[in-house]
């Protein structure tokens, strides 16, 4: 299956890879294909950087999904006959609208709002951004709102807790830790706690030590609040298991062609196969083309070095000729060679990358624009590599 | 704060930017340079990746501790949970207790219950290195200890962490020690802040972003890296041009000549960026910038680092310790 058939088909992509591989343009790039044949797309992105707003030109979008204006498709000569939004998750704000969703009563929103932990939790506290996501995706994909959503995660290593969140939800939930925190302040009291166990207390002495007694206080009082939620809590975490697991779910990669990318995309694919959430494609951005010679000749026999500048020199000036100085001349061959360099590292740590995949799943190659790719244009730019139209 | 001298003299230097910029790269090649002056320098690391030891062709493996990659040069991965682990072995000291915490339950769902745990200790083990003592005599175990931190989003949160837990904590001995680190972290005499980035839209624009960030945060900041930068000796519209000349060129040579225009136009409009996005970086980020040129090679290593530090060397007024490699520098 190709990716216009794997995207035509699925109703969410997710989008994972490592920093700086291009991932929010391909995701972008995705969901604007979409919306240009029809589909209610969205683009979601969860980066703690602000990348996709200005992407498409969406700047300021918080806690629900902003419509891309169609004067901006105008602008670039583009005419999609469906929709494109994009969302940029605000970690704060998500977190405060999740709260907001399933408090029950004006009251204990209002308690947990004002909670130091929660507080704490929702806006400082690095690694509660999968939890929201997650549950932003949720909230998309029930919306009915959009039938593509495309998602483009955190990198690497935090797309494990991302794709590991709902289980770790329900795991957290079910064990019934939470009792442990809760029962002390709600009905037996901090002191009884102690006695029950005399390692629990030691532990909660020690905790006490290390962080302060008003914070543990904080965090007993933030799940006795959460409590009535839990039960809902554990539902969605559920539903976002099996939307994860979904037959409409398909899982990309988008790496580079650089050793560093592709040793992390090697971790990111084993780790996602042992989680049972499979790649389904993967996108090379960024790279260097190799130029293959169509005719004889020592030029074309092997990759041309430092060492074949004269003679390249030499045929660029019988072509082009009397306009050339003689520094432009070096300079155009020397950059000639050092592309090669490029493309010929490139392709041989793909290949690399490429023995170690199951065979089926497609990969695609997208080159190294000589731009960056930022706005609508330039993500249109990408369709003919990523969908080969 | 413009010299190379100045950078390594402080105790603490963090290496921040967007995933993927170079961050890794620059602060090897600091610590390189650092090392050759005879400072004993830890680079440290808070992901798992192998890449920075395979460089200088160590393996970390899973074992705790720094690693000595070269004379003076030692890495060390950071992982929040073992820093916590090991920081609480510091409170506890019986170990069958501490292990008895460490493995309930209770503790594991506390740590993820208050996720920011891991990233203070994370910074907080930064703090005790820089801290550590030799043993043989009276000065530091480290002369300089330099942290790649992870892309900018998370780098953020790192730094953030410790002045937020000194105010979301009660009293207790993680406040005191969250005040320490973050004492640490906004003391400019001791703690130095640099960026990397490329100078591409996208990178520059977070770059403007971090650069606001850290100092509404008030953390001392060095220098801005500015890496890859392509060079331009002939205008993209030039090269056009001669594209288009060459409809009346042989065939047999054409796809040939066509490529090598192809290519030096890629290198122009690249340039052209680099240089818009120079500017615009200038107007923001009011820090003196170190460029760092794009290196074509199949593959990137040591050598190239190496090139690099000389680079930075001689754009910090220092004398260059050098291999003397730099007429082809960008081919290797």
């Amino acid at each position: 299956m190709d990716l216009s058939a794997l995207v035509k088909r699925h109703r969410v992509i997710v989008c994972a890879g490592s920093g700086g591989v291009g991932k929010t343009t391909t995701a972008a790039s995705i969901a604007l294909w979409g919306a240009l044949r029809g589909r209610r797309a969205v683009a979601l992105t969860i980066d703690p950087a602000r990348r996709l707003a200005s992407s498409l030109g969406v700047e300021g979008s918080d806690d629900k999904p902003k419509k891309v204006p169609p004067q901006l498709f105008r602008r670039y000569h583009l005419a999609p006959q469906g929709t494109l939004a994009a969302m940029m998750l605000d970690q704060k704000a998500a977190w405060d609208a999740l709260i907001a969703r399933h408090a029950g009563s004006p009251e204990l929103h209002e308690r947990i709002l004002k909670n130091r932990f929660y507080q704490s939790l929702s806006s400082t506290f690095a690694g509660s951004h999968e939890y929201v996501a997650i549950e932003q995706l949720c909230v998309l994909y029930e919306s009915g709102e959009f039938d593509l959503i495309v998602i483009d995660t955190p990198p690497t290593r935090h797309v494990l807790d991302f794709l590991e969140a709902p289980r770790r939800i329900s795991a957290f939930l079910d064990r019934g830790v939470v009792k442990w925190f809760l029962t002390p302040y709600m009905s037996r009291g901090w002191t009884k706690l102690k006695s029950i166990n005399r390692s629990i207390g030691f532990l909660f002495r020690k905790l006490e030590d290390a962080t302060g007694i008003s914070a543990l206080a904080e965090v007993s009082d933030f799940f006795a609040a959460m409590s009535s939620m839990f039960d809902e809590f554990r539902e969605r975490a559920a539903t976002i298991e099996k939307i994860l697991r979904s037959k409409d779910t398909a899982f990309l990669l988008v790496t580079g062609p650089e050793e560093q990318v592709l040793t992390e995309a090697e971790f990111l694919s084993a780790r996602m196969a042992e989680l049972e959430m499979p790649l389904r494609a993967v996108i090379f951005n960024r790279v260097h083309p190799e130029f293959k010679a169509e005719r004889n000749g020592e030029l074309a026999s092997q990759p041309p070095g430092l060492d074949d500048c004269p003679e390249i020199e030499a045929l660029l000036r019988s072509v082009l000729g009397r306009q050339l100085k003689r520094p432009v001349l070096r300079w155009l061959c020397r950059n000639f060679v050092g592309y090669q360099l490029l493309a010929r590292g490139d392709a041989l740590r793909m290949e690399q990358f490429r023995a170690a995949l199951p065979r089926k799943i497609p990969l695609v190659s997208v080159p190294n624009f000589d731009t960056d790719l930022h706005d609508l244009g330039g993500l249109a730019r990408m369709h003919s590599y990523l969908f080969r139209e | 704060m413009k010299t190379l001298a100045d950078l390594l003299r402080k105790r603490v230097l963090f290496v921040v930017g967007k995933g993927g910029v170079g961050k890794s790269t620059v602060a090897t090649a600091l610590g390189l340079a650092a090392a050759r002056r005879g400072r004993r320098v830890l680079l440290v690391q808070m992901e798992a990746t192998e890449r920075l030891a395979q460089l200088f062709s160590v393996r970390m493996g899973g074992e705790p501790g720094p690693r000595e990659l070269s004379s003076n040069l030692s890495l060390l991965r950071i992982d929040g949970m073992s820093a916590l682990t090991e920081y609480l072995g510091l409170v506890i000291r019986v170990r069958r207790v501490l292990r008895m915490v460490v493995e309930s339950r209770l503790y594991r769902y506390f740590v993820a219950a208050a996720p920011g745990l891991k990233e203070l200790m994370t910074v907080g083990k930064v703090w005790y290195e820089q801290e550590r003592r030799d043993p043989t005599g009276g000065g530091f175990f480290w002369d300089l200890v330099i942290v790649d931190s992870p892309a900018t989003g998370h780098s953020l949160q790192y730094l953030r962490m410790p002045r937020a837990a000194e105010e979301a904590f009660g009293p207790g001995l993680v406040r005191r020690e969250a005040k320490k680190v973050a004492d640490l972290l906004s003391d400019p005499a001791r703690t130095v802040v640099c960026l990397v980035t490329t100078a591409e839209e996208m990178p520059v624009a977070e770059t403007i972003e971090m650069y606001e960030q850290l100092c509404h945060l008030r953390l001392p900041l060095g220098i801005l890296f500015v890496n890859r930068l392509h060079e331009r000796v002939v205008a993209s519209a030039e090269v056009q041009q001669w594209l288009v000349s060459l409809e009346e060129a042989k065939p047999a040579v054409r796809s040939l000549v066509e490529e090598i225009l192809r290519c030096a136009r890629e290198e122009a409009l690249w340039a052209e960026t680099n240089e818009a996005c120079l500017e615009r970086l200038a107007a923001r980020v009011p820090l003196p910038v170190v460029k760092l040129p794009f290196l074509f090679t199949e593959e990137f290593g040591l050598e190239q680092v190496e090139v690099l530090r000389e680079l930075i060397e001689r754009q910090l007024g220092v004398r260059v310790i050098g291999t003397g490699k730099t007429a082809e520098y960008r081919w290797i």
